[in-house]
């Protein structure tokens, strides 16, 4: 079974039907990049898969756990499911070992000079090993956004999600946050990235995918993806995002 | 049998505080139970519950305290039970400052953004580890200051329970008044006792409010 299986998933929010049957198969190592204009179902697609949003009809499978299942225990998977927002979202009265170590304490029970030195191996990872003491007011949006993907690490998670993490950055802070991705593909993370960095997704990516209305509507390696697409949505697309 | 007015009128003004005080922690803490059941009804997924809340606040906000005083120290003996005033005022001033307290903490809880549970959700905290843990410490930090504020009006609003014949600070001072006739006087003295205790809590207020650390 592959790490993660979508079958025949739909998502409605009220009238508006977001996900239309989409299938997908991720393997134990893949990098896959979704694209797509907004409310073609990117960001859905991927907060399905660790059960931020309930599908109505269809199968969700992560690492052999049904989250369809409304009695799924979705607890255990989101521990082993990293999910990076785009708004950062760390937890602003707690400093940034406290961040990094609330899933270590609280839901592996690991606690002092332990929890500690996972904070610090996760923080050396981002290369902010400095802030370990500091506020989330105290950083930069780039430093917000690797901390809240080192407050992921320190879960050794199975997958990353990675929700448009660089949208809401200033231009000079995604290269930094963009580093530290590909640090992790390059230690054989499964990652799956929601993103509008094309250049990086053709560069980063094993497989890319294109969302339209709802759909996966094309897919395949970066490469050629980019370099031949099949479709004329995909090419109108394309043809709007790189300039 | 008049007198002046003297030190030792100052002093008994100054021991009157303390029921004051006494008055006011009852109030606080009578209100805070009321509250906390009002705010954790009033942040429900149940509707009933949240109408419950509603009502509760609509209630107590849209009636004076004055008048709640009087239901309780009047209502009482109808049913064969005949309260002492600070009693009555007690349960009143409860009943009040839930009113405001569990509006007060309600808004301080949903107005921590989703995303901060969502965050929580998705490291693998349970509904009430996310409450714990993240929406309930940022709710506190951002529900103090106005609460702080709702105190200060509390101890003002003591001053009320003198119409049912409490002694507290203020039915001390009319007292001292009609022994002195010097009511000017007096009731400048009864104003600085009121300042020295709310003051110092207002100033607390500013500060906290500077050192807020949450999500917006």
């Amino acid at each position: 079974m592959s790490l993660v299986e979508l079958r025949s998933v739909v998502k409605r929010f009220g009238d508006h039907t977001v996900l239309r049957n989409v299938d997908l198969n991720v393997e134990k190592g893949e990098i896959i990049a979704i694209i797509g204009r907004s409310g073609s179902g990117k960001s859905t697609l991927l907060r399905c898969i660790n059960g931020l949003e309930a599908v109505n009809s269809g199968e969700v499978w992560v690492d052999g756990v049904a989250v369809h299942d409304p009695r799924a225990d979705l607890r255990a998977l989101r521990a082993q499911v990293g999910f990076v927002f785009q708004s950062f979202n760390l937890f602003p009265h707690l400093t940034v070992e406290r961040n990094i170590t609330l899933g270590p304490r609280i839901v592996r029970g690991i606690d002092g000079k332990a929890a500690e030195a996972i904070a610090r191996d996760a923080l050396k990872r981002v290369g902010l090993e400095e802030k370990l003491h500091a506020y989330s007011d105290q950083l930069s949006g780039g430093q917000q956004q690797r901390v809240a993907i080192a407050r992921c690490l320190a879960m050794s998670p199975k997958l990353m999600l990675f929700d448009e993490i660089t949208s809401a950055l200033d231009p000079e802070l995604v290269g930094e946050v963009l580093r530290v991705l590909e640090a992790m593909a390059r230690e054989g993370m499964t990652m799956l990235l929601v993103t509008h960095e094309m250049n990086f997704a053709r560069r980063v990516a094993s497989r890319v995918l294109f969302m339209h209305e709802g759909t996966i509507f094309e897919q395949g390696p970066a490469r050629e993806f980019f370099e031949a697409p099949k479709t004329e949505e995909l090419r109108s697309f394309l043809g709007a995002v790189l300039h | 049998m008049i007198r002046d007015l003297g030190w030792i009128d100052v002093f008994y003004l100054a021991l009157a505080m303390r029921w004051t005080i006494v008055l006011t922690l009852l109030g606080l803490a009578g209100g805070s139970a009321i509250g906390l059941l009002i705010a954790a009804f009033g942040t429900s997924r149940h509707v009933p519950a949240r109408l419950l809340a509603q009502g509760y606040v609509g209630v107590v906000q849209g009636i004076p305290l004055l008048a709640w005083l009087f239901i309780f120290y009047f209502g009482f003996p109808i049913f064969g039970v005949t309260v002492p005033g600070w009693i009555a005022a007690a349960i009143g001033l409860s009943v009040y400052a839930a009113g405001f307290l569990g509006e007060i903490w309600r808004g301080a809880l949903v107005s921590i953004p989703k995303t901060q549970w969502e965050a929580a959700a998705s490291i693998g905290l349970s509904y009430t580890k996310q409450l714990r843990h993240v929406i309930i410490p940022q709710a506190v930090r951002i529900a103090t200051p106005p609460t702080v504020g709702f105190v200060v009006q509390l101890i003002k609003n003591t001053s009320l329970a003198a119409v049912i014949g409490f002694v507290e600070l203020t039915r001390e001072g009319q007292m001292t008044a009609a022994a002195t006739l010097q009511p000017l006087a007096v009731f400048m003295l009864v104003a600085l006792g009121y300042f020295c205790l709310c003051y110092p809590l207002t100033q607390y207020s500013r500060f906290l409010e500077r050192k807020l650390r949450v999500a917006r």
